[in-house]
């Protein structure tokens, strides 16, 4: 309990100073952990071979200690009705997009966080609680976070999500890569029950030659586009489709990476997502920081790579 | 333990299947080694194989009922929460059998016996090579493929029953090799087609003449379908409006199909394929016996071909020609004459007799020893 207070004042206090200092970066703001190491890890989704039975939800759920129905409750596909987003109770959902004219079947497309190789929410973190590990995750820690969402704001994907009912401490979720499962050296937990395999684990580099290959093999089956290959300087999680992914709502990302950030954000709130109004309001603020940020990213880059 | 017969029967021949014979297949194999292998010296232990499929290459055609009638799938028994699947490949095989044959499942098989889904693909997801998906996932892909539209569902326990509740006595193989499980579908002779179009309402397909003298195969236009062509439980939606190449796909791969309309489009129906009325060129003179692919030698390319005779022929010679095949036996009465004195055209069809042979002799009188063709 003392921990748990004193916690809540050390938050506090950290973003009273940020507002005081007129969120003036350099003082507040700790060095994050950003690695890019050549082997990363990665996960390519084929939504050509997804039927949609939703068994990688039960699974993130499962192993993150987070409440969830019973496995069969998933094969109720009216849940498909709506479009779902991640959220802090479901760190991977599935949607699904109804076949059109000669279309076969519908398109089911699982959306989690993308593992950014220039994380917008990483950059966006003014107390450095989000890092890019070695094995390609974007994770957080939990301790550090003073729960400003910043990183919800900054993020192309809206993919943080906040936990707004709990009121002592609420934290911020999303997918992390099953991190704790993959360093005892099993698979992510949505790619190991997957019946179809839709979601293959392999270094980035080994998935984006596969992706390729596979584009090569069945030109009628995919278009010819990776998406997360270049998408804000790529992204450790990779999908092929078989068409266009701005109708899969996929928003439609430039290759630039933090330096264009503030960018992203109006697309990705424009194109397909509308925040609640407080988060407009620190546009700005993340705008103004982010291009603070381009100039220390440069260095930081130079460091690192 | 029939259970296990049947299984062992099926994997026997891939089990000894040896590398010398392994050896004489290839050497029969009518391909190059970059056909299949990427390095110039494959290796037993680096056969340096090209990615998956390679359908294009090497091909089974195999009777349905030459296959196991069925296969008891338990190769992820120890791992999975499901009792293995009984899963009967006489009625996929015969299903199959109306698309794209052996290949629709078994897409890539090296040369030797038809070999199986474990034989390539590794029962670990965790795995070096990604170029293909694991044992499970390969079963799931092959099925749900049809599974999906032949019930717009993918509910796991359609296929799956769970191990506490599964019946786990061996499964009874009555010796019944003849009869069939999936009717026999019979390829229609024509089928009329009623368009919307004005002009030329009505396009009669000929079935037959598609698949017998044009030598199409059965995948070649029906590789996409799956039982729901036949027997959709979905709900198809009203009446799909179609675009120009949607309505036209399947046909314009040979037909030229945005100028020819009156090729396939009439007022009436149509008669079946006439060589001579749909090229000018009639067979039945002295081409009547040939495959078309005598011919038209580039598969499923009908168009293009040059009437003159010397197109298929050559340069005619003594030597590589019988005269006597076009009703003339070239004797002492015109074998010294060349070719030209008679065929003053190259079309050969039509010789002139008239600078030799007045009226007389000429065609009332034919010259020359005939003989009945
Ligand atoms: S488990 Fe696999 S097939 Fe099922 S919804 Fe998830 S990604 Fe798609
Ligand atoms: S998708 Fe969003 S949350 Fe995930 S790494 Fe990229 S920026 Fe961060
Ligand atoms: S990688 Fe782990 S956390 Fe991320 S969606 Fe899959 S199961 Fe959930």
């Amino acid at each position: 309990m003392i921990n748990e207070s004193r916690r809540k004042f050390l938050k506090t206090s950290a973003l009273i100073g940020a507002g005081i200092t007129g969120l003036s970066t350099k003082s507040v703001k700790a060095e994050p952990k950003y690695v890019l190491d050549e082997n990363r890890m990665g996960v390519l989704i084929d939504t050509t071979v997804c039927i949609g039975c939703r068994k990688c939800e039960w699974a993130c759920k499962t192993a993150h200690d987070l409440p969830t129905q019973p496995i069969e409750s998933y094969d109720d596909r009216t849940v498909f009705e709506k479009m779902r987003r991640p959220d802090a109770k479901a760190l991977t959902v599935v949607n699904e997009y109804p076949p059109k004219e000669t279309d076969q079947f519908p398109i089911n497309v699982k959306v989690q966080c993308m593992h950014c190789d220039k994380p917008a929410c990483v950059s966006a973190c003014i107390v450095g609680a989000f890092s890019k590990e070695e094995n390609g995750s974007v994770i957080w820690d939990t301790d550090k976070c003073i729960g400003c969402r910043y990183c919800m704001v900054a993020c192309p994907f809206q993919i943080p999500a906040f936990e707004f009912e709990k009121a002592w401490h609420p934290d911020i979720r999303k997918c992390d890569f099953c991190f704790d499962r993959t360093k005892e050296g099993k698979l992510p937990a949505c790619v190991e029950i997957c019946p179809m395999e839709v979601l293959t684990y392999g270094t980035r580099k080994s998935l984006i030659e596969r992706a390729h290959q596979k584009i090569s093999l069945y030109p009628d089956r995919y278009i010819k586009h990776i998406y997360g290959e270049f998408e804000v300087g790529g992204t450790s999680w990779l999908y092929l489709a078989s068409k266009d992914f701005h109708e899969l709502q996929f928003p439609k990302l430039g290759t630039n990476t933090a330096p264009g950030v503030s960018e992203a954000i109006q697309h990705g709130i424009f194109a397909y997502f509308v925040p609640p109004v407080a988060l407009y309001a620190l546009l700005g603020g993340v705008m103004w920081i982010n291009k603070k940020k381009a100039e220390s990213n440069k260095n930081k880059e130079v460091h690192h790579e | 333990m029939k259970k296990l017969i049947i299984i062992i029967l099926f994997l026997a021949p891939i089990l000894i299947q040896s590398q010398t014979k392994l050896n004489s297949t290839h050497a029969n194999l009518n391909l190059t080694c970059s056909n299949c292998h990427s390095c110039t010296i494959p290796t037993k232990e680096n056969p340096c194989l090209k990615p998956c499929p390679r359908e294009s290459l090497i091909r089974i055609d195999q009777k349905p009922e030459e296959g196991p009638r069925v296969i008891v799938i338990d190769k992820l028994r120890d791992t999975d929460i499901y009792a293995p699947v009984k899963f009967s490949h006489l009625a996929h095989a015969e299903m199959a059998d109306m698309t794209g044959g052996c290949r629709t499942c078994h897409h890539y098989n090296p040369p030797g016996n038809v070999i199986g889904c474990s034989d390539c693909h590794e029962t670990t997801r965790k795995r070096a090579d990604i170029t293909k998906p694991d044992l499970k996932g390969a079963y799931h892909q092959q099925c749900m493929n049809c599974h999906r539209s032949w019930s717009g569902k993918t509910d796991c326990n359609d296929c799956h029953v769970v191990k506490e509740k599964a019946d786990l006595k061996p499964v009874k193989v009555k010796d019944e090799k003849s009869k069939r499980i999936h009717p026999e579908v019979k390829a229609p002779e024509k089928i009329s087609f009623n368009t919307k179009t004005d002009k030329g309402k009505f396009v009669t397909f000929y079935h037959n003449d598609h698949t017998g003298l044009f030598g199409l195969e059965c995948s070649q236009c029906h590789s996409n379908e799956s039982c729901a062509k036949c027997h959709s439980q979905i709900k198809k939606p009203a009446e799909i409006k179609k675009s120009f190449a949607e309505q036209h796909k399947k046909c314009s791969s040979c037909h030229e199909v945005k100028t020819g309309c009156n090729k396939c489009h009439s007022n009436k129906e149509s008669g079946p394929f006439n060589h001579k009325i749909s090229t000018g060129f009639d067979l039945a003179k002295f081409h009547s016996k040939l495959n078309c692919a005598r011919c038209h030698t580039t598969p499923s390319k009908f168009t293009g071909l040059i009437k003159d005779c010397v197109t298929c022929h050559g340069t005619w010679s003594w030597d590589n020609f019988d005269h006597k095949k076009t009703g003339l036996v070239l004797n002492e009465t015109h074998g010294e004459l060349d070719c030209e004195s008679c065929h003053k055209d190259k079309s050969y069809a039509n010789p002139t007799c008239t600078d030799c042979h007045d009226d007389l002799t000429y065609p009332k009188n034919l010259p020359g020893k005939l003989i009945k063709r």
